[in-house]
């Protein structure tokens, strides 16, 4: 299953919101929505989500327009909030129901989902007696019981523990296992690197950067070399502006050419005593500065 | 053919679905009310209240009745003091003002009104009537009711003494005398119309009732959204649902709860009042107000079911463009001026005993106002034609489908507006974009 967004616009008011915004995501992948705030996540997300039509462009599922009634849509927004004063498992079959679920089935998929995320206990319970974080797992089972063909997931690392953490990872692996198309929208570039095989960056409603992940740092120039030394001072000593100092205490070094790699490598294992030595690539968080930052501003987030 | 049936099918399976989504919300909200609380406290006090009021006569009854036999020496005295030149007649007067004032332990005296007074301040008497001439007395008490009527009975019975004499004076027979004093003239009223009177009360009772469950539930619909708004709920709710069943599951779930109330207050006023009936017999108000034609009684569902809505509709509108639950009070004033306008001219109306005035027959084809107006002259008046309560209803159906529309499209643009509630143009600008 392929979805498509193909060239969306959208204003509200004078305010051109989305200029033309596209990009694909596959089935069984996860798919990594970045911009910064304000840059027409959420208004990409909402018109995915058929809560407002596009003013022109269309989306697509498998080439065709997509239709809501057969395509099921999970959502965990980015603005986390159900009924405080009600309890959890009204409210979630609810939500399941709204979405087209039967009774029955809503109440077995939502106990299951709580047996799921370790929550049984509170099944009970109103939801505002719960903590922040357990509150936003109640939230992700809105997003998953009605066994969604697309899952939307804003932000759903926020707030988490570690353990919970890890727990909603599996949870996303196994939704993408399963052949579901996932999207993911973060500010956090370390889970998008986790999970994402593909992104699509936004800036100012458009977008400045899609594809696939992988291809996207290997076609950075490859003139870079990173090095781990114990002796950091002489390499910087000898190489003068072009060598940096990484965050992780590596050193970075700017080649005058990329097919210089060989040789400097050799020289450079020759002459220092190097502990480990690798070509650099940039990090999500590099592209992101880049594509997703203010043309004249670069680096400013 | 198979394409046309395939598109008869999605549409009927999107009706169907539209239909599931409206039930939930429907099934949901009405059951908030429901389990609510407070809903469920007013609604058990109301009952209770009328209960008491209504079960007051018989309970009084019964206590009084175990008094009556020991208290019967107990009633107030009143002192009544005649004229000097009047004195042979103090067997007569005694015996008419006894017979006036069944409550009273009538005594004449002679006393001065000095020592009257002191009589009534010591508590000795509980009032006095110094007779100055056959037809002037004056009236002494310590307290003057509101409702103390003894005055005007006095001064019958002093008339009535009067008349007597002078009769008797010029010649007639007492037996005559008196045959004529006693006459009563008998008068029917043949009413071709409604009875202002009686109906009054229950008028106003009903239209009391129309505007205070649609205000209320009003607020509670406006309330009830913009909690879910700035709970953020709404955010997983808009992509869930679609804004119009969400708004007419809403408003329905609210006319039904309030309706509910209605019936719950009404429905056992009713039975207690059956239950007491003999004890209410001689209170014509009480009466008349039990005596509601069941005509009237649908005419009042009509108009408050489409006057909810009307009004719950926009509440709900306005409700979606605030973005705390607090700024909700100062949103909902306007609408809610609607609503008191609308009350306020009924009532002066039909207290003025004057329904059909200008003012009221133009109010009631306005739909804001319409549900009130056109119900209290329906109810008061004798000249509402068949055709007029036709067109007033037809208008408030055509209301209530047009500001459903246009709330659901407020709603849908409303609950995504976050920060400072916006101004009314600016909604309605942005509804017309979308």
């Amino acid at each position: 299953m392929k979805l498509e967004l193909c060239d969306i616009q959208k204003s509200f008011g004078e305010k051109q919101v989305l200029q033309g915004v596209s990009f694909t995501a596959q089935s069984g992948q996860a798919f990594g929505l970045l911009g910064r705030n304000g840059a027409g996540k959420t208004t990409s997300i909402r018109i995915l989500m058929d809560v407002f039509p596009p003013d022109s462009g269309a989306v697509h599922v498998d080439g065709q327009p997509i239709d809501y009634k057969k395509m099921k849509i999970g959502y965990l927004p980015e603005e986390r909030g159900l009924y405080p004063k009600k309890l959890i498992i009204d409210q979630l079959v609810y939500f399941a129901l709204l979405k087209g679920m039967r009774q029955k089935a809503a109440v077995a998929a939502v106990d299951y989902w709580l047996e799921r995320l370790d929550m049984t206990e509170y099944r009970n319970r109103r939801l505002d007696t719960l903590s922040k974080g357990n509150q936003q797992k109640i939230q992700l089972i809105t997003a998953l019981a009605h066994d969604p063909h697309i899952v939307i997931l804003d932000e759903p690392f926020s707030g988490l523990d570690p353990v919970n953490a890890i727990l909603l990872k599996d949870v996303v692996k196994e939704q993408v296992a399963k052949g579901k198309i996932v999207l993911f929208s973060s500010h956090q570039m370390h889970y998008i690197e986790e999970f994402c095989e593909n992104i699509a960056i936004l800036r100012d409603g458009r977008v400045t950067l899609t594809g696939s992940l992988h291809d996207i740092k290997r076609g950075y120039v490859r003139d870079r070399l990173v090095v781990y030394t114990e002796a950091p001072g002489v390499i910087r000593q000898d190489f003068g502006e072009r060598c940096s100092v990484l965050a992780d205490g590596g050193l970075m070094i700017q080649l005058e050419d990329p097919g210089e790699k060989q040789v400097m490598m050799r020289r450079l294992v020759e002459t220092y005593e190097i502990d480990g030595m690798q070509i650099y690539e940039p990090s999500l968080n590099d592209i992101f500065v880049q594509y997703a930052g203010d043309a004249d501003q670069k680096g400013g987030r | 053919m198979i394409y046309l049936s395939s598109t008869l099918e999605t549409r009927i399976r999107k009706g169907d679905d539209k239909m599931n989504q409206f039930k939930n919300i429907l099934h949901f909200e009405l059951k908030y009310y429901l389990k609510n609380k407070v809903f469920v406290g007013v609604t058990v006090f109301l009952i209770l209240l009328i209960a008491v009021v209504m079960f007051f006569p018989r309970i009084s009854a019964v206590i009084q009745f175990d008094k009556q036999s020991d208290t019967a020496q107990d009633r107030p005295v009143m002192l009544v003091k005649l004229e000097e030149e009047e004195q042979e007649q103090e067997q007569t007067i005694q015996e008419a003002f006894s017979a006036a004032f069944p409550g009273y332990d009538v005594q004449c005296t002679d006393a001065d009104t000095q020592a009257i007074a002191e009589q009534i301040t010591a508590g000795d008497a509980e009032c006095a009537f110094v007779l100055t001439s056959p037809t002037s007395c004056s009236y002494y008490t310590q307290s003057l009711s509101m409702y103390d009527s003894n005055t005007t009975v006095a001064e019958t019975v002093l008339q009535n003494l009067y008349r007597m004499d002078a009769m008797i004076g010029s010649g007639l027979p007492a037996q005559t005398a008196g045959e004529i004093l006693n006459t009563e003239i008998h008068s029917d009223v043949v009413n071709l119309g409604k009875d202002q009177f009686q109906n009054y009360f229950y008028t106003y009772i009903m239209i009391f009732a129309l505007y205070m469950v649609m205000v209320l539930y009003g607020q509670m619909v406006a309330t009830n959204v913009a909690a879910e708004k700035s709970s953020r709920a709404m955010e997983v709710l808009i992509t869930s649902a679609r804004p119009t069943s969400m708004m007419f599951g809403k408003v329905v779930a609210s006319c039904a709860a309030g309706l509910l109330q209605l019936i719950a207050v009404f429905g056992s006023a009713f039975l207690f009042y059956n239950i007491n009936q003999f004890y209410w017999e001689d209170n014509a108000i009480v009466q008349s107000i039990f005596n509601i034609p069941g005509d009237l009684l649908l005419y009042m569902l009509v108009f408050f079911v489409l006057g909810f809505f009307i009004y719950a509709f926009l509440y709900g509108a306005i409700g979606s463009t605030a973005s705390k639950v607090e700024d909700i009070n100062t949103s909902v004033m306007p609408l809610t001026f609607f609503l008191i306008i609308g009350f306020v001219v009924a009532i002066a109306s039909i207290s003025s005993g004057n329904v059909d005035n200008t003012i009221m027959t133009v109010c009631s084809y306005i739909p804001f106002t319409s549900p009130i107006a056109m119900f209290a002259r329906i109810a008061m008046s004798s000249t509402v034609a068949w055709y007029e309560i036709a067109v007033s209803i037809g208008i408030l159906m055509g209301s209530v489908w047009g500001i459903g529309l246009l709330s659901a499209k407020i709603y849908r643009v409303g609950v995504l507006m976050y920060g400072t509630t916006p101004k009314i143009g600016s909604v309605l600008k942005a509804v017309w974009r979308a």
